[in-house]
């Protein structure tokens, strides 16, 4: 069961589509698990479409049609002779190769996890396909790369029963939950929620003691830990985050 | 949810198109889809594609001119004509069809355009989820008609920022930001906005 929405803000923005590509992923992902809000975007979408119609008419290029048509002329043209599959983004030997070095040191239950579209095409095609970095015991984190995004996007996974280090929000965290749950402060959430925590608020997550919990999270600027511990630990940890991020990615 | 949508029955998508009087140019569109008709094409260009026009323009802001809404109009008529076997009248209206369509064509474009991520496809983000539970559907038609009766009806300042989000292609925080308004008047303008237009938001 759904608890946790996203507001009309984030509903709003991404029906017209003004949503940044970070933020847009996590709405996404959680209207792959919910449909009242998917039904709440379609009926954002006949504004948007109710507005266009109204719209005073711009004219078109005297030979506009006839353009047209020429370009879908010769793109049907194109399509009757033998077509030429789309070229997958990764050759398949190297996406083989990866996962031959990777699999190895993966839990299963990485590759069982159900990925809304959005989170698998930035993984390209499944979490094992990431670079993973440890963090502490509890804790492993996965960078999804979006050039040019000033959010910081990433999978994390936390043991059941693990507990993140308490943390302080410089900026506004989502959080959408792919599987397990967790639980803090101020309430505990389960698969396909999501969560905002803005900044100034602290919380301490801890996963359900029964399974692994992996979340889609999108961080507006780093958290802060507060455990003196943490606190030395960020400078390497954010090392190691900007060194995954540059890293061999796509 | 489930109980309420069995107590209705399930209705074949047709029937709600017929108690809605049917669209003809969703007809026009069949034809396309159906025999690749391009008279009928012509019909849907000369109704859709001036206002298409208009919406990029309003929407790609400093990205792009004139000759560049003009070309992106034809990118996404030619997806009209590519995609019109896809279109399926129980899902959303022929005009939220084509709003989407023009929509996505506005991010690509901005995103090609800018310094932003190029590897991932904005269909993969903004792609129609698979189909809600009937019952959605059903709420949605009723929506279609409440939002044409009620869009003429709104204060003038909550239409304004209704255009600002869907047409100018602005943020909650860059609508504040141009009117100089915190974002939490922004928010409420649109919530209200939005609750005439019978669309209830929880939050």
């Amino acid at each position: 069961m759904i608890s946790y929405h996203p507001d009309s803000r984030y509903l709003t923005d991404f029906a017209s589509a003004n949503l940044s590509l970070a933020e847009a992923v996590c709405v996404s992902a959680h209207l792959e698990f919910c449909g009242k809000c998917r039904g709440h975007v379609q009926q954002l979408k006949d504004v948007g479409a109710h507005l266009l119609i109204q719209l005073e008419p711009e004219e078109l290029e005297a030979d506009s049609f006839t353009r047209l048509m020429s370009k879908i002329g010769s793109a049907d043209a194109a399509a009757s002779s033998p077509r030429t599959p789309a070229e997958p983004a990764l050759s398949l030997n190297e996406c083989e190769q990866d996962e031959a070095a990777r699999s190895k040191e993966l839990p299963r239950s990485l590759v069982d996890v159900f990925l809304p579209r959005s989170v698998r095409s930035l993984s390209r095609g499944g979490l094992q396909n990431l670079s993973w970095a440890q963090l502490g015991k509890a804790l492993r984190v996965a960078p999804l790369p979006i050039f040019g995004e000033s959010r910081e996007t990433a999978i994390y996974d936390i043991k059941a029963g693990g507990r993140m280090p308490e943390h302080e929000h410089r900026g506004e965290e989502i959080t959408v939950l792919l599987k397990g749950s967790f639980s803090d402060a101020d309430g505990s959430y389960s698969r396909g929620d999501f969560v905002v925590r803005n900044a100034g608020e602290a919380h301490q997550p801890t996963a359900t003691q029964d399974t692994d919990c992996i979340c889609l999270v999108c961080l507006e600027r780093p958290v802060r830990p507060r455990g003196l511990f943490y606190r030395l630990l960020e400078p390497f940890v954010q090392y190691r985050l900007n060194k995954l991020n540059r890293g061999p990615a796509f | 949810m489930g109980s309420s949508d069995e107590t209705n029955g399930k209705k074949p998508a047709q029937s709600w198109a017929a108690q809605l009087g049917n669209d003809p140019w969703e007809s026009e569109l069949r034809k396309v889809a159906q025999s690749a008709d391009r008279l009928a094409f012509k019909k849907l260009f000369e109704h859709f594609a001036p206002q298409i026009k208009a919406f990029l323009m309003k929407g790609i802001g400093s990205y792009g001119d004139r000759s560049q809404a003009e070309e992106m109009t034809q990118e996404v008529m030619i997806k009209v004509w590519n995609k019109a076997a896809s279109f399926n009248s129980s899902k959303a209206s022929l005009n939220t069809w084509i709003f989407t369509i023009a929509r996505n064509t506005r991010i690509d474009f901005i995103r090609r355009n800018s310094r932003a991520e190029r590897k991932i496809d904005i269909e993969d983000i903004w792609h129609e989820a698979d189909s809600p539970e009937p019952i959605v559907d059903l709420q949605q038609r009723r929506v279609e008609t409440q939002v044409r009766n009620a869009l003429s009806t709104l204060p003038d300042e909550q239409a304004l920022v209704l255009e600002k989000a869907f047409m100018e292609s602005k943020s909650h925080n860059e609508i504040a930001q141009e009117l100089g308004l915190p974002l939490g008047t922004v928010k409420s303008r649109i919530r209200l906005a939005l609750s005439k237009l019978q669309i209830l938001i929880d939050r």
